[in-house]
């Protein structure tokens, strides 16, 4: 039963980001298409000018050759719906073009190898900060809900509506001119000292370098997680068998963590995953301040270098990477609710 | 719903919302932001912000990069405070059809750091030579500037003496100091108003000790028969300035973080509004309708979840440099998905009641019943989303502004962010140029949190108590 809804879903999935690709092919076709032509006309006026002694005749004849054939190559010379098809499929395939000015640190300029680099730098700071927010707004939220209307529950609650409408780039920012330039406790950011040293001390330089983001992220992300958790076990906490587990007479502890808790992880684990997804859409700014060199980096650069293709090729992989949560969220909801996993109904 | 029911109602909401504390805090909040809007014209000092924010020459007269006045208060050291002189002494005298009028701005001068500038505002018409001479309070006098101004109605003349009287300053301290310190002297490195504040003697040109006591700033205006001068006023600009500060521009900051609220607010209000009520309008649709429009709809509303919001927003401005209103228009096309959920799921409920089925039996269409009988039941819950929504379309323009993409023909927080990002503020340390803006939007969106969970509290009294 799990297996079929598991293979629907996924299938789901891989529909809805052809379906947004498409889409967003659609909606960026114009700019792309001038980026792809002067890109054409800036490799045609090289052939032009790499010819020996040519005659005019020549150089026109030449370049009019190479123009079309590139041309072809890109599909511009079919009709507009047969172009936006041809862009969608090779954006699905990865193959995003060349640049127009951003290189990788190897010297590429092919975008899907430029994205590819920085992944990994993303996901290492986001799964690490998203790990630790878990773990603190689960551990605050079962204290909140055990004393609900307490000192520590009204406290927190507090500061979750203080942090709620705050940009973590601003707390970053904050945070880099007083804990960086202020009083010099952290690296100004980047992601490992240069030259970088090698071995155990490489990890260690990392993990000093993302300190300072990671307690901005934890600032900023805790508190709404383990209000949601709070609320979430409250819930639970009202149920009728709970009242019958503390009428058999077992100790709260037993109540909280083996009764309550495991009801509860469904919709947490949502929440969880959907604060990863948040944090990889909502902070990808955050990067930019402290020179992370991840995705929102990326981002960053692409727009203030207004390079298309790579943003186009940035929020096509940003889409895929999101829709790919999603479908992993209902996946772990249908393996911890068993109604869903017995139904398999999605 | 009728009038008197909607009151009953709002009586009703009122008395519940009563008892909720933050919630009230929050109301209080949202009363303060609402007032500043209003009462703009008389918090800011700068009238023209709204219009002239990125254009220099309106903020030449503020210092570069100072410090909000109230530092003052935590430091030994003072330093002087940008003030304008209006008030003045005015003696006239008359020969041959020739006015001599004398203006005496008095200045008090107890600080340790000396004004940055002197700026001689007046306006009038016709060509009026002038002169600029100040009165130190050891009973010495130097004349800094003789000009003539050629005055155009309407507009207003200024005479600035950091860049004006710097040869005569130039003349004074040679005459008081000795010829090897003139020799070390940078004419170009020189700053008059540290000069001409200065206990005058040798070593003031290396090491200027500032003379406190009373000033005088005395303007002789030759005012020939057809010239005429209005409004004379002088501007000092002090090493600490405004509420607020400045920034390296120059531009007041409290100025822009003031005329920041009411597009803070109109970007919010106006999102969640729209965004609200489609996702409102459509969930309960969706649920009304049902078989296949509601699969279909349910299928388009997934498309729109699966896009990740910023990322799509950033490419959007990028390709499309908007203006304020589609970047709105942008916000709503992406925010409408938030209730559609819940709201489906509620309205789902609702479509089983008895009266539903007895409106229908009756005759009703499905427009009638659900604007009039299934919205209004969802509308406290509406409120309480439309809450929660403004401060994230708050964070969400900021975001867009930081990056370069915003509307720079306004205000916004975003963008005295972006100018502070740019301008080198983190490294300088010029935290009052940081810090207000982001604590404005984090405050603005304490005050929609505050409200919308006490909202939430009286929707789901479940949560109150364990």
């Amino acid at each position: 039963m799990y297996r079929q809804y598991l293979v629907k879903r996924i299938l789901y999935g891989i529909v809805m980001y052809v379906i947004l690709i498409f889409v967003f092919s659609l909606l960026f076709n114009a700019t792309s298409e001038q980026t792809a032509r002067s890109q054409i006309e800036e490799e045609v006026r090289l052939v032009g000018a790499s010819l020996v002694n040519p005659t005019t005749e020549q150089v026109t004849r030449i370049t009019e050759e190479r123009r079309t054939e590139l041309y072809r190559m890109y599909h511009l010379d079919r009709s507009l719906l047969e172009r936006v098809f041809y862009r969608t499929w090779d954006t699905l395939t990865l193959r995003f073009g060349n640049s127009t000015i951003i290189k990788s640190s190897r010297g590429d300029r092919e975008v899907g190898k430029i994205i590819l680099e920085v992944i990994p730098r993303s996901l290492i700071l986001f799964t690490t900060a998203v790990f630790c927010q878990l773990l603190i707004g689960l551990f605050l939220g079962l204290k909140k809900a055990q004393r609900a209307g307490g000192l520590l529950d009204r406290t927190t609650s507090v500061a979750t509506m203080v942090v709620y409408g705050m940009p973590s780039w601003w707390l970053g920012m904050i945070m880099i001119m007083f804990l960086v330039y202020g009083i010099p406790l952290f690296p100004s950011g980047g992601l490992h000292s240069s030259p970088p040293p090698s071995g155990f001390l490489y990890t260690l330089d990392l993990f000093y370098h993302m300190a300072l983001p990671l307690l901005t992220l934890l600032l900023i992300g805790s508190w709404g997680l383990s209000l949601l958790t709070r609320n979430i076990v409250l819930g639970v906490l009202q149920e009728d068998y709970i009242m019958a587990a503390r009428a058999r007479g077992l100790p709260e502890r037993n109540v909280l963590f083996g009764h309550t808790l495991r009801t509860s992880a469904p919709p947490i684990t949502t929440i969880a995953i959907l604060s990863l997804l948040g944090s990889v859409s909502g902070n990808i700014l955050f990067e930019g301040i402290f020179s992370w060199p991840g995705m929102g980096n990326l981002y960053w650069v692409a727009v203030e270098q207004n390079d298309v293709p790579v943003l186009m090729g940035l929020l096509s992989i940003t889409t895929g990477l999101y829709i790919c949560g999603l479908v992993l969220l209902d996946l772990i909801y249908g393996f911890l609710d068993p109604r869903i996993k017995v139904g398999g109904k999605a | 719903m009728n009038g008197g029911r909607l009151l009953y109602w709002l009586k009703d909401f009122w008395s519940e919302f009563r008892k909720v504390k933050s919630g009230l805090v929050g109301l209080a909040f949202l009363l303060l932001f609402l007032l500043s809007v209003v009462l703009e014209p008389l918090l800011i000092p700068f009238p023209e912000t709204n219009k002239r924010w990125s254009d220099i020459t309106y903020w030449d007269e503020n210092p570069r990069s100072a410090p909000p006045f109230w530092t003052n208060w935590f430091t030994g050291k003072k330093s002087a405070v940008t003030e304008r002189i209006r008030s003045f002494k005015a003696e006239e005298r008359q020969s041959d059809g020739v006015t001599l009028r004398n203006l005496t701005f008095p200045y008090e001068d107890s600080f340790e750091y000396p004004p940055y500038d002197l700026i001689v505002h007046f306006s009038g018409k016709g060509s009026v030579p002038f002169l600029v001479a100040l009165q130190r309070p050891d009973g010495e006098a130097l004349e800094l500037i003789r000009a003539q101004a050629d005055l155009t109605e309407g507009e207003d003349f200024h005479v600035s003496v950091d860049k004006e009287a710097r040869d005569a300053v130039m003349e004074y301290v040679r005459s008081k100091e000795s010829e090897e310190a003139m020799s070390r002297l940078n004419r170009s490195a020189l700053v008059p108003t540290e000069m001409i504040f200065a206990e005058a003697g040798p070593g003031m040109a290396a090491k200027p000790i500032a003379l406190k006591g009373n000033y005088r700033v005395i303007v002789t205006l030759m005012i020939l028969p057809d010239a005429e001068v209005k409004d004379p006023f002088l501007v000092v600009s002090g090493r600490v300035s405004g509420i607020l500060g400045t920034d390296s521009s120059k531009r007041d900051i409290w100025s822009g973080i003031v005329a920041g609220v009411k597009w803070a607010l109109l970007i919010g209000l106006l999102t969640a509004f729209v965004s609200v009520s489609v996702g409102v309008v459509y969930g309960i649709m969706s649920a009304y309708l049902g078989g296949w429009k509601d699969s279909l709809m349910q299928r388009i509303f997934e498309l729109f979840i699966s896009v990740p919001l910023l990322p799509i927003l950033i490419v959007m401005s990028a390709v499309f440099k908007p203006s304020i209103w589609t970047i709105i228009v942008m916000m709503c096309a992406f925010f409408w998905v938030r209730p559609v959920k819940t709201v489906r799921s509620m309205a789902l409920q609702i479509k089983e009641e008895t009266y539903i089925e007895a409106s229908r039996a009756l005759g009703a269409g499905s427009g009638r019943i659900i604007f009039r009988h299934m919205v209004p039941l969802l509308i406290p819950y509406a409120f309480a989303v439309m809450a929660l929504d403004v401060p994230s379309a708050v964070v969400y323009e900021a975001t867009v502004s930081l990056i370069g993409l915003g509307d720079a023909t306004i205000v916004t927080w975003g963008q005295i962010l972006r100018g502070a990002l740019t301008g080198g503020a983190v490294l300088g340390g010029l935290w009052w140029w940081v810090v207000p803006p982001g604590i404005m939007i984090a405050l603005m969106g304490m005050t929609f949190a505050f409200v919308g969970f006490a909202m939430d509290k009286i929707l789901h009294p479940k949560l109150r108590t364990r």
